[in-house]
């Protein structure tokens, strides 16, 4: 009997350990930070296929796995084909664009949802900010129940999905780039 | 009334003495909020900070000619300490942790500013010569005077001038469009495989950046416009980027500035440095900072080691 309960528990046990494994370094606030590096986690995440591409371009790759720690704004595909955008940030010419395009989606230190909303909650009216490696400002609000990252040039992005917590930092998704698809008046 | 003198005296120090330590901490920048914390502050590391080898400091006095004032932290220090064993070093690292940069003044010194203006070359870029309109071709003048969508990640910094990107280079320019003089960047001249351009001012990468980014020859690397470069050593030639810092680097008595206002302490140091109602911390660039909530002065910067 005891031989055929560990035959039939076997299967659970794989399932559990895949779900461990294929977390890819994801997590909410509340826990541990997982062991990869945020270099690590975009790449093993499809959705940002194109922001990998970007860092190879802009020779930023290595930067995320070092020891930072960096919290990246890290746009999902689409966000890199809105309406109206034109701009390769993969193309080889545009590495230096890349490069600071990447900078400015860049901040110091490890922040999180729950932060990023208390700081929103305890401000009062005043605007949240955090300073990028672009040595620009990002301004954070709320909307419903949504966090809301807007850049100086007024290019909003809300933040999606789910942030992953990992060694070096922390990856928080957005629906769009930080800076606006045609160009300010 | 002899007898209240001193009882009197007693109460006064008693009141006044966590002060004065709470001064001396602002004044070495630690702040000192637990034993453990205060012990490393007298420890031998603290001297070391403050009595560093005179070949270190004499490369502080170089950098001091370029505006830079570093004060080296040597990890290694500890090992070469020689007989202890293992686990007595891993408990004084764990100790060391919270160690705070102190000049010979007492005040901390930092470090690496950003500063587009050490980079700026004066002149026409390579193979333009100056012309009536500035260095560039009517056609070219044209295109850099046209907006764009990246004009914005150019225009960061809030002066008199405008930036354009083309080629490699950040073009400055005036309110009528003369071009001023122009500044390598970061995936442009600046990229892996190209040399370092000969008129680009750079800084040493501080010691203390080197521990804490875990880079082994510090004369490897170079530091330029919140960016740290890993070079060939005989090419001279950028072989990888390494960091990203924003170049901020507020010091003790100093206001925080802008854009620090959500805690952003890194996973690891998050049950040690937490904010309360009389101090925050913010991370920024291997160090963190513990800031004043109501007046946003900086009570003490505090380096954090790997």
């Amino acid at each position: 009997m005891t031989r055929y309960l560990r035959w039939a528990l076997a299967p659970l046990a794989v399932l559990s350990l895949a779900a461990c494994g294929g977390d890819g370094g994801k997590s909410d606030s509340t826990t541990e930070p997982s062991s990869l590096t945020l270099a690590a986690t975009l790449q093993d995440d499809e959705a940002f296929g194109t922001l990998k591409q970007v860092l190879t371009n802009a020779g930023l790759i290595e930067v995320l796995e070092g020891t930072g720690p960096y919290t990246v704004f890290a746009p999902a595909d689409a966000a890199f084909t809105t309406a109206g955008s034109d701009t390769d940030f993969t193309a080889e010419a545009m590495r230096a664009p890349a490069a600071a395009l990447l900078r400015a989606h860049i901040v110091p230190g490890a922040l999180t949802r729950a932060d990023i909303g208390a700081a929103i909650d305890s401000g009062g009216t005043g605007t949240i900010q955090m300073r990028t490696m672009a040595d620009t400002l990002l301004s954070f609000t709320r909307d419903g129940d949504a966090l809301v990252v807007t850049a100086p040039d007024g290019a909003r992005a809300h933040l999606t999905g789910s942030e992953a917590l990992v060694r070096n930092g922390v990856v928080q998704p957005i629906d769009a780039l930080l800076i606006r698809p045609t160009p300010v008046d | 009334m002899n007898r209240l003198l001193p009882l009197t005296t007693a109460l006064v120090l008693s009141l006044g003495l966590p002060q004065v330590a709470a001064a001396q901490n602002n004044g070495h920048g630690n702040s000192g909020h637990d034993k453990r914390d205060r012990g490393s502050e007298r420890d031998p590391q603290d001297r070391d900070d403050r009595g560093n080898d005179r070949s270190e400091r004499r490369a502080e006095r170089r950098d001091d000619n370029r505006n830079v004032r570093v004060e080296a932290r040597r990890e290694d220090r500890q090992e070469r300490k020689g007989d202890r064993d293992r686990h007595e070093r891993r408990t004084e690292r764990a100790d060391d942790r919270r160690v705070v940069i102190a000049g010979e003044d007492g005040r901390p010194v930092i470090l690496l500013r950003r500063n587009r203006d050490r980079g700026l070359i004066n002149g026409c870029p390579p193979g333009l010569a100056r012309k009536d309109n500035g260095c560039l071709p009517p056609g070219q003048a044209r295109r850099l005077a046209t907006p764009t969508r990246l004009d914005s990640l150019w225009n960061a910094r809030n002066d008199e001038f405008s930036y354009r990107y083309e080629d490699g280079y950040l073009y400055r320019r005036d309110t009528r469009g003369s071009l001023l003089g122009y500044i390598p960047v970061l995936g442009g001249a600046l990229s892996r495989g190209n040399p370092w351009p000969a008129q680009y001012d750079y800084q040493p990468v501080p010691t203390y950046l080197t521990n804490y980014y875990g880079l082994n020859d510090r004369s490897a690397y170079r530091y330029a416009d919140g960016t740290v470069y890993g070079m060939d050593p005989k090419t001279q030639a950028i072989t990888q980027v390494v960091a990203l810092l924003t170049g901020q680097n507020p010091t003790v008595g100093q206001p925080m500035p802008a854009g620090y206002d959500i805690y952003n302490v890194p996973s690891a140091y998050r049950d040690q440095y937490v904010d309360t109602a009389s101090r925050q911390f913010r991370y920024n660039d291997g160090y963190v900072y513990q800031v004043d909530p109501k007046t946003r002065l900086v009570q003490a910067v505090i380096q954090l080691l790997t």
